[in-house]
């Protein structure tokens, strides 16, 4: 994936809108006992589209974002951030799925993901956690949650950057065949 | 497949960006609160406060939904977990109220007992009443003792507070126990501490009220105790024995003794409440040959 000017601006854009929409009332939206947080699905969703680079970027610029927003430590949000947008966009470049649902496996492992890497921060920083049932369980439901958000998100991330990202051409070929090649309607030596 | 120079590249940015946070992280840990950092951090705040406020506001609506849909979820579980609750306190509350009544019922029947005025010789059965007459006009309970337990016809059936009937039937596990409400009931009694005697009868339907009707040799006032007499005239002889309480004088109209000889009593058992009852067995002779009448 190529990224151009543009491209780095909407991942900026959707970066900043992210994050103020997590700290001005979305973190606080329950719904069954799960949290809705935006942070990692989107960081997700532009790392599966636009690559682990920026998906790493794409991580450390909202988690800045969410701890100046936040008052909070600032870097510790980025490091998890960067890992999950790296990670995430590693599998989209060595698999490079198509399936279209992807987004809910892939919004399942973000969310996890984010949500063991602030604990794992924290307890580096110093702060004791204290597990219980009640804890896992919300944690629990928050993943499923967000993974059901996943599809809107990465649909609107995927409308967002599409049009600014250049495709690599080599990649865009394997692609279509592959497609062919499923359909059966490619090269005879090639047909399943 | 990405090139040398690419995977270079990449991880040079992806060291570059971890590297870059946990020098914030560090920075930021270790710098006081007037550091640039937090400087930086504040100045941020101020900036992104009024874009925050426009977001929230535009969101406040769907908070709202969701946390109302949400709310609802939760009153529903909520309702369900308190109506589940208050059933089981209220079982445990009736459970502990008929502890409390029991135990009640059964100290009477000890202190009864234990009490002087008890007939002396004669041995008493607890038993529960199992059953209920349903109709107001024939009174009469069941018990879960019987012949089994040295239960029979006629013997005198008490609680703590008195008298309560006899025992009309009997099988190997149960009896029935016809009170002294029944219409067929009449206990020869005597009045306290004159002496007059005349025989306990019930109005029909009334459970509060009964009346000591042929009254003989004597006068009778308000609030006088009536108990048993325990005759044993050899042409009538009560089926129960002497000095079992069985009510005080309610009412004594001077008109109605003169002319019906008869006056009002209220029976000191509880005749609709009461769940443990004592069955008196055995013969208390000091008693009858203490009031025996003599013979024709």
């Amino acid at each position: 994936m190529i990224l151009s000017a543009g491209a780095i601006a909407r991942v900026a854009l959707l970066a900043l809108l992210a994050a103020v929409l997590q700290v001005s009332g979305v973190g606080e939206i329950r719904v069954l006992g799960g949290n809705v947080d935006l942070v990692p699905l989107l960081v997700a969703g532009v790392a599966l589209y636009a690559g682990s680079l920026p998906g790493a970027a794409a991580g450390f610029l909202v988690g800045l974002l969410l701890d100046l927003a936040l008052g909070r430590i600032l870097g510790a949000s980025s490091l998890v951030l960067i890992a999950v947008g790296y990670g995430v966009g590693r599998f989209g470049e060595l698999r490079d799925p198509a399936h279209g649902l992807i987004a809910l496996p892939v919004g399942a492992a973000a969310s996890a993901g984010y949500a063991l890497g602030v604990a794992v921060v924290a307890y580096l920083l110093g702060v004791t956690p204290s597990p219980s049932f009640a804890l896992v369980r919300e944690l629990a439901l928050s993943v499923v949650l967000n993974a059901l958000l996943a599809l809107p998100v990465f649909d609107l991330v995927r409308r967002v950057l599409g049009p600014a990202l250049v495709t690599d051409p080599q990649r865009r070929a394997r692609r279509r065949a592959r497609r062919e090649i499923a359909r059966g309607t490619g090269p005879s030596g090639l047909r399943a | 497949m990405p090139d040398g120079k690419t995977v270079r590249r990449r991880r040079a940015v992806l060291g570059g960006l971890v590297a870059l946070s946990v020098a914030l992280l560090t920075v930021f840990f270790g710098e006081a609160a007037s550091g640039p950092l937090h400087g930086i951090q504040r100045g941020a705040q101020e900036v992104l406060a009024p874009i925050e406020l426009g977001a929230s506001r535009a969101l406040k609506p769907v908070r709202d939904l969701v946390g109302w849909t949400g709310d609802t979820f939760r009153a529903k579980d909520e309702n369900q977990r308190l109506r589940t609750e208050l059933s089981r306190v209220r079982g445990e509350l009736a459970h502990e109220q008929t502890e409390r009544r029991d135990l009640r019922q059964l100290e009477g029947l000890a202190r009864f007992s234990g009490d002087p005025a008890f007939p002396e010789g004669m041995r008493q059965l607890t038993a529960r009443v199992i059953a209920r007459s349903p109709q107001r006009w024939y009174s009469a309970v069941d018990i879960d003792k019987g012949t089994s337990d040295g239960v029979a016809r006629d013997q005198p059936v008490i609680t703590g507070d008195g008298l309560v009937g006899r025992v009309s039937s009997v099988t190997s596990g149960s009896a029935r126990v016809t009170l002294i409400t029944d219409s067929d009931s009449a206990v020869s009694a005597q009045v306290l501490p004159d002496g007059a005697k005349g025989v306990v009868k019930p109005r029909a339907g009334r459970f509060d009220d009964l009346l000591l009707d042929y009254i003989q040799d004597g006068d009778v006032r308000e609030g006088a105790t009536i108990v048993t007499s325990g005759s044993t005239h050899s042409k009538l002889e009560s089926l129960f024995p002497r000095g079992i309480p069985i009510g005080r004088v309610r009412r004594a109209d001077p008109a109605e003794l003169e002319g019906y000889q008869q006056v009002h009593l209220q029976p000191f058992a509880d005749l609709r409440r009461f769940d443990f009852v004592q069955v008196l067995s055995g013969a208390a002779t000091s008693e009858r040959a203490a009031v025996e009448e003599p013979g024709p």
